[in-house]
């Protein structure tokens, strides 16, 4: 399976909002689409879930759009690939 | 609204234990020279787990407490239950009489997750087919209120009150309101937990609000709570039963506010926490301006230090400035449903001894965090009236406001 990271992570905000997954850009703003810390806690734990990485608390404070969660979560499964 | 002397409450009696010692002389000795109870946490080798402090009761011997007839039917929270309220009732000197008589409300915000998760290890993990037919009495929910009733031979109403992190506050809100309304003459109450245990440890870190390094409470570079363990209990009496019986009163428990947000299940809210303060001023019929100190829920949540201040703002305006405020969890740790109930008996120290508690581990003021937290060093001052704040996940908000004597 070639892992869309784009996917997994849009499909994780839209089912923790119940929106529509096409209405979500990677521009899209979490404060935009109402994420609140506890829905940033829960799409974090489904991303880390599927891609078995785990993201620390401190980068969760900087994440501010959709594109933030992407780039993070490549980051952080670019260094699991290198252990 | 006045109250006579059958319908105001009074405090008798204080016990505790917790990560600052084994009785209240310990906890208070503790808490006046800023002593954290903070450490390395012990007991789990789990090398995922991303907890490593907390603030645990270190040298309780529950055998040194109990029979070996009752310790099998009580989990770590009823022990501290039970060991606090001894410690409460033996301070006011309450006969057996008024004792059978008197009503018993214990919070907790866990229960007995000790029970549970044994019982859990043994059916999910080991694949063991029968539960442990004392998991239910042990680890239910009321199991420390029951238990406080029969080994205390406490007859009246005895009930578990449970509110997260607020469950004391309101537990002897409730007590409070019993005495007033003259159901009862006399009550225990407060609190009890014992949240270390491994799943609801992993529960905690799920959430992202433990700190792995310290809880610094109000400051720039705080990084959320630590949690603790153990009870706070206290003796309530109508004023006039404890005059009659020729009790020592520690303080008057003025009145009592309880509020909910009906907003967010994690997030906090200024407006909630601040309707709070206000209903239990109101029902102490206090004016904001004579509050001298606030003991803070103060987590060391970013989240919570700053509502609460902000909230602090709206009730007492230019006063706030004048106010000396801390958290004492930077000491004792989030007790969670305990926590209350060891601010509660702080707060009558406080009032009691005229020395104010530090916010330790402070390192400078957040943003949104411009009150006077009494940094790091206790200070000695004459109070008449104190606070003591509760604000539980979920909303829930209990205040208690308390006067010398």
């Amino acid at each position: 399976m070639v892992m869309d990271i784009e996917t997994i992570v849009k499909t994780a905000i839209a089912n923790q909002k119940m929106i529509d997954v096409e209405s979500i850009s990677l521009a899209t703003s979490l404060q935009d689409l109402g994420v609140t810390s506890l829905d940033a806690i829960t799409i974090v734990y489904e991303v880390e879930e599927i891609c078995d990485i785990e993201v620390p608390n401190d980068e969760l404070e900087n994440l501010r759009t959709v594109q933030d969660i992407v780039t993070g979560v490549q980051s952080l499964l670019a260094k699991k690939a290198q252990v | 609204m006045t109250r006579d002397e059958t319908s105001r409450v009074v405090v008798t009696g204080l016990g505790s234990v917790s990560a600052l010692g084994l009785d209240t002389d310990q906890f208070w000795a503790a808490v006046k020279t800023g002593q954290s109870g903070i450490a390395p946490l012990q007991g789990f080798s789990d090398e995922t787990l991303k907890i490593r402090l907390g603030a645990q009761v270190k040298g309780f011997d529950a055998a040194a407490h109990f029979s070996s007839r009752d310790l099998p039917l009580l989990d770590r929270y009823s022990q501290f239950a039970l060991v606090a309220c001894r410690e409460a009732i033996g301070q006011a000197g309450l006969e057996p009489a008024a004792l059978f008589d008197a009503a018993a409300v214990i919070g907790t915000g866990c229960g007995g997750k000790e029970t549970d998760e044994i019982t859990y290890t043994h059916l999910y993990k080991q694949q063991k087919s029968r539960a442990h037919p004392f998991t239910i009495p042990r680890g239910m929910p009321s199991a420390a209120a029951s238990q406080v009733s029969m080994q205390l031979s406490i007859a009246g109403p005895v009930f578990t009150v449970s509110s997260a992190c607020s469950s004391a506050n309101h537990a002897i809100a409730q007590a409070a309101l019993l005495i007033r309304a003259g159901v009862v003459e006399v009550a225990i109450a407060g609190g009890t937990d014992a949240p270390f245990t491994y799943g609801l440890l992993k529960a905690w870190e799920a959430l992202r609000v433990v700190s792995t390094d310290n809880c610094r409470p109000f400051s720039a570079d705080r990084s959320g709570l630590v949690l603790g363990e153990g009870a706070g209990m206290v003796v309530l009496e109508s004023e006039r039963h404890a005059r009659r019986r020729g009790a020592s009163i520690l303080a008057r428990l003025a009145g009592s506010g309880m509020t909910a947000d009906a907003g967010h299940i994690t997030d906090p809210s200024a407006d909630g926490a601040a309707r709070a303060i206000r209903a239990a001023l109101r029902d102490a019929s206090i004016d904001a301006q004579v509050v001298d100190y606030v003991n803070a829920h103060g987590t060391g949540t970013l989240a919570n230090d700053r509502t609460e201040t902000e909230a602090l703002h709206r009730v007492f305006g230019a006063h706030a400035k004048e106010l000396m405020v801390s958290s004492t969890k930077a000491m004792h740790g989030h007790a969670l449903g305990a926590s209350g109930g060891l601010e509660f008996i702080a707060t009558v120290l406080a009032l009691r001894d005229g020395i104010i508690p530090p916010t330790i581990n402070f390192t400078g003021p957040g943003e949104g965090c411009d009150l006077d937290y009494v940094p790091n060093v206790a200070r000695e001052k004459k109070i008449r009236v104190a606070i003591s704040n509760s604000f539980a996940f979920g909303g829930l908000n209990a205040v208690q406001v308390l006067q010398a004597v």
